[in-house]
């Protein structure tokens, strides 16, 4: 029997570092353009709700704004999409379908959690709160 | 006369091998009987993983149904994608531009890349040959970025859009596709030289699951598996969808018919593959904007059907459409490549044994996930064991003993 093709290989890797990245002490390199977790910005979303008829997850609830936070005069129905992180596939089909490109979407993928996630604390926040 | 009885003798030892495996495969199950440590017959019970996902296609949107489709299996969710849309733009009319064809082809090809490269590797670790399947599970690593760079995911691309793609790339993402393909091309390259030259994959590999020309062509065998018998199949060259009619490509052929030539011709597709990719990046038409805005496209599909096939890593992937002229699709039909390849290979398995069964259904490239673990059951005693399908594949000795083989 000769010397094993893939010996030199285990040798090599022997002596050098592990390949695998140490997640979560060091993040691993994601493209800026990587499709993660992405919310609607409120004072562009006017409430069609197309991005909930057309998810193929069904992920997108359409919630109405709650009353504390000054609804924009463009979104005259007063509702805004909900996502729920762990239902949705991430596709981007509402981004895609969006008329007024109101989705904002980041690269972010760390999305590991035990309670259900949702992004009305994100989409919120790009609103105002009343005052008074 | 009529038969009007079948008398079967009874076999001492049945082992199921599956159905069931969190990794890599859908459930499967194989019915494995053996008179000692050979295999005399082989049972393929399939089922175990029916989503029923044809159903749901009716009754959601066509534009839904996309991203539906791609969920039909993880590894080759483009060319599930891809096939799809054919139909509807075949439906509605429409060509998307020689760009986004292009564009097209290089996600299905990447695809390829990494699907071949992970069915070896799954050999290795079948074999036992733990560490060439973690170095060519790091070197896939390099095409799941690539295909991260070029779709936006690693793994579920939802590239595929009616009239085109829906991301472009720019020459930033080109130079970073092409630096990554280059340097898997040499790994690929080293990799198909330990299994053409490795003592212990030669020892495994060669003569095992030897399925003929004849056999192929009566069992309508489809894929690698068909090509590796010397039978030259590919619905690339033969329909020549998309941009395959512009880039260069051959059909590689091989006459062997082991489960050692299936290996070797996916690395040889590989290799093609890349050069494909890297032709495709070099020679990118710029005929206009490759990404529809899918805000225009039509809402309304007319009555009418429409039947595409695909060459997915696995083999010819089919999909009927009917729509009749409402919102929803009226029937969508897939045939897979590998509901084809595993139930009617039942017969290869016959004279081997039964260390070689693992080796021979991986050699299919099934696009199912049962393999780790399996029920040895004493049919005398009705004693039942459990262990992993890799001890089995080193020989099993923990239970054949002449307690198990009478």
């Amino acid at each position: 029997m000769g010397k094993p093709k893939i010996l030199d290989l285990i040798l090599k890797n022997l002596l050098s570092k592990p390949a695998t990245i140490e997640y979560p002490k060091k993040e691993t390199v994601i493209e800026p353009d990587a499709r993660g977790r992405h919310y609607a910005d409120l004072n562009k979303c006017i409430g069609c709700s197309l991005c909930s008829i057309e998810c193929p997850a069904d992920a997108i609830k359409m919630t109405p704004i709650p009353p504390e936070y000054e609804a924009p005069k463009r979104n005259p129905r007063k509702l805004y999409p909900v996502i729920n992180y762990l239902r949705c596939v991430y596709c981007y089909r509402c981004i895609s379908v969006c008329p007024t490109n109101a989705y904002v979407s980041t690269n972010e993928y760390r999305l590991a959690t035990t309670k259900t996630i949702y992004s009305d604390i994100l989409s919120l926040s790009t609103l105002p709160k009343k005052t008074g | 006369m009529a038969i009007t009885k079948i008398i079967e003798i009874p076999y001492s030892l049945e082992i199921p091998v599956g159905p069931q495996h969190p990794a890599l495969h859908e459930p499967l199950l194989l019915k494995v009987y053996a008179d000692g440590e050979e295999v005399v017959k082989v049972q393929v019970y399939t089922g175990y993983n029916h989503r029923g996902i044809e159903k749901p296609a009716e009754r959601n949107s066509f534009y839904r149904d996309i991203f539906i489709v791609g969920r039909v299996c993880g590894i080759c969710n483009t060319v599930h994608a891809n096939c799809y849309v054919r139909a509807l733009e075949q439906i509605l009319g429409i060509e998307p531009n020689n760009r986004a064809k292009y564009l097209r082809v290089l996600a299905m090809e990447l695809e390829r890349i990494h699907s071949h490269m992970l069915i070896n590797a799954v050999m290795a670790e079948i074999i036992g040959f733990e560490s060439l399947f973690m170095n060519i599970m790091l070197d896939r690593e390099r095409i799941m970025k690539a295909k991260e760079i070029l779709t936006g995911n690693r793994v579920l691309a939802d590239y595929m859009m009616v009239g085109g793609v829906r991301r472009d790339i720019n020459d930033e993402k080109k130079n970073k596709l092409l630096k990554l393909l280059n340097k898997t091309e040499k790994r690929v390259k080293y990799y198909k030289q330990v299994f053409m030259e490795d003592d212990t994959i030669l020892k495994r590999l060669v003569d095992v699951g030897i399925i003929t020309k004849t056999d192929v062509l009566k069992h309508s065998l489809i894929g690698p598996p068909a090509r590796a018998s010397g039978v030259k199949i590919d619905a690339r060259a033969s329909d020549k969808y998309d941009a395959y009619d512009e880039v260069p490509f051959n059909v590689v052929v091989r006459k062997e018919g082991d489960s050692w030539a299936r290996m070797i011709l996916r690395w040889d597709e590989a290799l093609e593959s890349i050069n494909m990719c890297k032709y495709i990046l070099e020679n990118l038409p710029s005929d206009g904007n490759p990404v529809p805005d899918e805000k225009r496209l039509p809402r309304r599909f007319p009555p009418g059907e429409a039947f595409t096939r695909v060459e997915a890593p696995r083999g010819e992937l089919t999909y009927y459409v009917m729509s009749d002229g409402k919102p929803m699709p009226y029937r969508v039909k897939i045939r897979t490549p590998s509901f084809n390849n595993i139930i009617n290979t039942a017969n290869v398995y016959l004279g081997h044994s039964i260390a070689d069964v693992p080796v021979i259904l991986v050699s299919w490239d099934p696009c199912i996930s049962c393999m780790e673990r399996i029920t040895v059951l004493d049919l005398t005693t009705g004693e039942k064991k459990r262990m992993h399908l890799k001890e089995l594949a080193r020989g099993g000795r923990k239970w054949v003993s002449p307690r198990y083989s009478i």
